[in-house]
Formats: structure tokens, C-alpha cells, sequence
């Protein structure tokens, strides 16, 4: 059976949004809102079928697992974040060369003593056995930072989940150490932070990606055969 | 049915042996799980959140429940305890099945160490005489050996912890061990930057504390780490005798034997008695019994003694009892004191 209607998301903000709307601009694809730009909802000039959803990054992710949305564009790091049922029923058709940015591990620049992860490990021991508490990591990205700290044989910590401006976490008691996603490295530098020599967790990029469960819908693959372009 | 027979009949064979019943509470604080084995064991339980807001979880592990057990009524002195039940764990493989059926059995709180270890390796083999078996093998191995020869290795205190540390992870020991080869966590470039920088922040109020550590601390880690004085050649000398070391294994009464002449090969000031282990028969009924120097490293908490029996049945390798000592796990609990602990458990869905 072929669904009537395809669904496709779109971030609603920031630079991400701009980007994607050039992506249909270049392929002339005309994306129409009724009600101007804040619109959450729109569609494509000549091409009824199909329907725009401006959405959070993270939630096209979701939506997708669910098969609500048909296709999606979002960052590979929320992808890679989202849980392991969800991931299973998303396939990425094209990583582009926007959206650029690197999950990485960040530490207070002064911690000079503490260069790698294995620093960091010993550290970590350190606050457990001496300190009798838990090496506090705050992150937007509590399974890669898990994942990531745990192959790296950081066992003893403890996350604090954080929604934004978590550079300043570990100066205001709320954590030791952050995990966040960075492209040059200013904004951790002008908080004092430093990144770990090999603290790099992920490398992510925008991706468009599609709901599994729309793989063989002719029409969506010949979109996706244009938005790769 | 067949599960609830074989489980009664071990149950029974168990009581013979003089451990006393004892029921646990299937639902426990996550804390005590993550505080215990780290954020990452979260990927394996079973979680939820209660009215006041706190977090618990389905028991992953039974050991961990009867120690707490321990700790929280406030006992002391030996305890001589078996429990039986199901344990609940997510798992990576679909196959496995979420709810494991256990037998354990324990001794708390004793100071016969070696006679206790004895005692829950014999539980193990008379429980083990309820189930049909063609052949099997008993192996045993001890943490504290392992533990003993990177005490006497040439290499940094911090390296010493470290291996000690991760035995019981392969994959990221044999990093470790290629690190420790390469000498590749100090690099020369970035001690030279961060002298500098050490010679200014010596200068500042020492007990200031950035994100929980104090300068004086950062700065003394700093220096310990800079007076590294290992030459490339050393720590591939030193991992190639922890190599060496966890390639022994052997039938059980030469134990002692190959380990007293790897140690005297390599120099190192170490002796070990045939005593010191549980058992010195190669055979035990249908079980070859064999000592294993690498063995051990399924889970974080064992401390010395460990134990496993793997049999062989309908013409399939399963295995069937899990055992060892773990000295430490009700102090990491959160007990002043350390408490000696031994016990094994017996899967019944093998």
C-alpha cells in the first residue's frame, strides 16, 4: 500500500532551518506557508501530496522512529543519540556538508594534570574512593557520553542531564566535567573549558533521513534522489 | 514444572550443607546499582520512578540484594545464607531471555576465608549432582594473584591501580597494555606548554578549587605524572609479562608449580603454596578441574577466589554456576568496614 500523503520534517529554527530551505530553493522545489514564516505546517508548490512539518530537531528524529514522518532532515548526532529501537527504523540517505559540528569532552582548562581520557578516568577514580562521590558529567547527550566514557574505561560518574548553557556547569557546582557539541571550539575556550586530546565522541553533520517504513514509496525515493543532490 | 523441581531439589541440597533461607526484596534502589557499577549497568536494568520521586529498579543481580540485605539489617558476624528467585537484565542479544531463574548461596561476614571459599566450591558440586551432565570443567582462578604480580611490576603507582583497575575488562585491559607499551599518555609536547603554566598556578592560593578538585591537587597529580620516568622498553617489557602471566592455565594440582616458576623466570618475588587453592584434584566426578590465570573478568566485584563450572549437556557447552569472593562489594555499599563475602550462583535456565 502507498501512503497518499508524505510527510516530511524540517527543523522550525536556527541556522539548520536556512540551510534545508536551500537545499528545496536549489531543486526548485517551492515550499509554501499560508501563514508566513512562523507557520509550523506547509507544503510544496505544484505537489499536493506532500506535507511540511517544521519541528524540533530531536523530535523529526522521533518522529520518524515512529513512521509519522515519512522523511526528515536533522543533525547525525541527535540520530546517533536517540534510542537504539528508534535508530533501527531510521536510515540516513545523505549526510551533507552543512551542519557541521563535533560531540566532544570538555574539561575545567585549569585541571592541567588531565590531558586524555585516561586522566580522566583516574580522576574519575579518584572522586570515588577519595571524595566518596561521583565525577559529575553534564550533557544534552547523556548515551553517546555514556557509551563513549564507558569504552574508554570511565565507569565511575555520574550525568547530569542538562538543557542548555552546560559550558557553565562546572563552575556553578552543578557538575565537574561537560560533554557538548562544538564546531570551533570558541564558545568551551571563552568559558574556560578545554577539550581532551582524544575526547572527541562524535563527528555529526546534517543528514536527511527516512522512516524505514516508507523505503519503497516510488515518490519518496525520487525525493530523496533530488534533496541528495 | 521441570524448572520448579530442579529448583527445589538444589534448594534441598543447599539446606544440607547448612545455609540458612532468606527471601529479598525484588524491586531496589538504582543508586545502589549505579552507584556500584557505574553509570553504564543503567543500559541493563530495569528502572522506574516511585511516588517521592526516588528511582528503582528490578533486582538485576541477587549478590548485590543479599548484601544489602547485609549492610541495611545491620548484621554481623558470619552468615551462612542461600536464596533463590529471578533476576531481571536487559540484554544486547534477543535471545537472551530478560528474566535469569537463580539459585545462590552465600557466606557473609566470615574470617575463614580459605575454608569458606572450600565450602561454596563443595555447595556448588553438590547442587551441581541434580543435573544430568556428560562432562564438564570446573575452572578457578584468583584476582589477588593477578593483583600480587602487578604490585611487584616495575611501572607508576597509577599504572598499577590502573590495571588492577580494569582486569576484569579484556578488551579495554589489552588497550591499557598497549598504552602502557607505547608510554602514549604523557606527551612530551604538552608537558613542555603546561611547565609553564604549573610554575604560575603554583603561585596561586593552592586551596582554591575549580570544579571540585583543589590547585594543590591538580598541581601535585600534574607532577607525579611529569616524574613518569618509564622508558619505552620497560613497559613493553612489563606488558609482556602480564601477557605471559594470563596465558597460564593448567590441570589444578600444578597450579602452583607454573605460577612459582613464571615467577622465578621473571624475576619476580612471588611464591605461591598448592594450599592456597580450593581444591588440588584434577577430577571431581565428571568435572576436569583446571586453574586459569585470566579468569575472572565477567564482573567488576570479585576480589580474590573465583569459580566457574561449565558442563556439557544434550551435546551443548552451558554454563552453570558462578562463584567467587568479593571482599569489597558491601564496603562499596556503603559499610565502614570491609566485609568478607563468597557465594556462587547456580542458573537454572541453562
Amino acid at each position: 500500500m502507498t501512503k497518499n500523503i508524505i510527510n516530511i520534517g524540517i527543523p522550525s529554527k536556527g541556522r539548520l532551518r536556512k540551510d534545508i530551505l536551500k537545499i528545496f530553493k536549489k531543486n526548485k522545489l517551492n515550499l509554501i506557508s499560508e501563514r508566513g514564516e512562523r507557520d509550523l505546517l506547509g507544503s510544496i508548490k505544484n505537489l499536493k501530496n506532500i506535507k511540511i512539518l517544521y519541528l524540533h530537531a530531536r523530535e523529526i528524529v522521533e518522529r520518524l522512529g515512529d513512521g509519522s514522518l515519512d522523511l526528515g532532515f536533522s543533525g547525525y548526532d541527535l540520530l546517533k543519540e536517540s534510542e537504539i529501537n528508534i535508530q533501527n527504523k531510521i536510515n540516513v540517505s545523505k549526510r551533507y556538508d552543512f551542519g557541521k559540528a563535533t560531540l566532544v569532552i570538555a574539561i575545567p582548562d585549569p585541571w592541567i594534570d588531565v590531558q586524555t581520557v585516561a586522566d580522566l578516568e583516574e580522576i574519575a577514580f579518584e572522586f570515588k574512593d577519595k571524595k566518596k562521590k561521583r565525577l559529575r558529567v553534564a550533557t544534552k547527550y547523556p548515551n553517546l557520553t555514556r557509551e563513549f566514557l564507558f569504552s574508554k574505561g570511565v565507569t565511575q560518574f555520574k550525568l547530569v542531564g542538562s538543557l542548555g548553557a552546560t559550558e557553565a556547569y562546572p563552575f556553578t557546582g552543578s557538575s565537574e566535567i561537560i560533554t557538548d557539541i562544538t564546531s570551533s571550539g570558541k564558545t568551551l575556550r571563552a568559558n574556560n573549558l578545554r577539550i581532551l586530546k582524544d575526547g572527541e565522541i562524535l563527528k555529526s553533520e546534517a543528514c536527511l533521513m527516512i522512516s524505514k517504513s516508507s523505503l519503497k514509496n516510488s515518490l519518496i525515493k525520487k525525493l530523496i534522489k533530488s534533496l541528495s543532490k | 514444572m521441570k524448572l520448579k523441581n530442579l529448583s527445589e531439589n538444589i534448594l534441598k541440597s543447599v539446606k544440607t550443607r547448612g545455609f540458612k533461607y532468606i527471601d529479598l526484596p525484588s524491586v531496589i534502589e538504582t543508586n545502589h546499582i549505579v552507584q556500584r557499577s557505574g553509570e553504564n549497568f543503567r543500559k541493563f536494568i530495569f528502572s522506574f520512578i516511585d511516588q517521592n520521586g526516588s528511582e528503582l529498579c528490578l533486582r538485576p543481580d541477587l549478590t548485590i540484594v543479599s548484601c544489602l540485605r547485609y549492610l541495611e539489617s545491620n548484621l554481623k558476624g558470619k552468615e551462612k545464607i542461600f536464596y533463590s528467585g529471578q533476576a531481571y537484565r536487559k540484554s544486547q542479544n534477543k535471545k537472551d531471555s530478560i528474566i535469569r531463574d537463580q539459585v545462590g548461596f552465600e557466606i557473609i561476614g566470615s574470617k575463614d576465608e580459605k575454608i569458606d571459599d572450600k565450602e561454596i566450591i563443595n555447595t556448588s558440586l553438590k547442587s551441581l549432582q541434580n543435573i544430568k551432565y556428560s562432562s564438564g570443567t570446573l575452572t578457578i582462578g584468583n584476582i589477588e594473584i593477578f593483583n600480587l604480580l602487578i604490585s611487584k611490576l616495575d611501572i607508576p603507582k597509577r599504572w598499577k591501580l590502573r590495571l588492577s583497575r580494569h582486569f576484569w575488562r579484556e578488551k579495554y585491559f589489552n588497550d591499557l597494555l598497549k598504552r602502557l607499551e607505547t608510554n602514549s599518555d604523557v606527551d612530551p609536547t604538552i608537558v613542555e606548554i603546561d611547565k609553564k603554566r604549573y610554575f604560575k598556578m603554583l603561585k596561586e592560593n593552592l586551596a582554591k578549587v575549580v570544579a571540585g578538585r583543589s590547585i594543590n591537587e591538580i598541581l601535585k597529580r600534574f607532577d607525579n605524572k611529569i616524574k613518569d620516568p618509564r622508558g619505552t622498553g620497560k613497559g613493553k617489557n612489563v606488558s609482556k609479562i602480564i601477557k605471559k602471566f594470563l596465558k597460564i592455565k593448567c590441570p589444578i594440582n600444578e597450579a602452583a608449580n607454573q605460577l612459582n616458576k613464571f615467577f622465578k623466570n621473571n624475576k619476580i618475588n612471588l611464591a605461591v603454596d598448592q594450599k592456597y587453592f580450593p581444591i588440588s584434584n584434577n577430577k571431581i566426578s565428571k568435572l576436569n578441574v583446571v586453574f586459569s590465570a585470566s579468569f575472572g573478568r565477567e564482573l567488576e566485584y570479585y576480589t580474590g577466589m573465583v569459580f566457574k563450572i561449565d558442563i556439557k549437556s544434550k551435546s551443548k557447552n552451558r554454563n552453570i554456576i558462578n562463584g567467587g569472593r568479593y571482599d569489597k562489594l558491601i564496603s562499596d555499599l556503603g559499610s565502614r568496614k570491609q566485609v568478607a563475602a563468597v557465594g556462587a550462583a547456580l542458573n537454572l535456565n541453562y
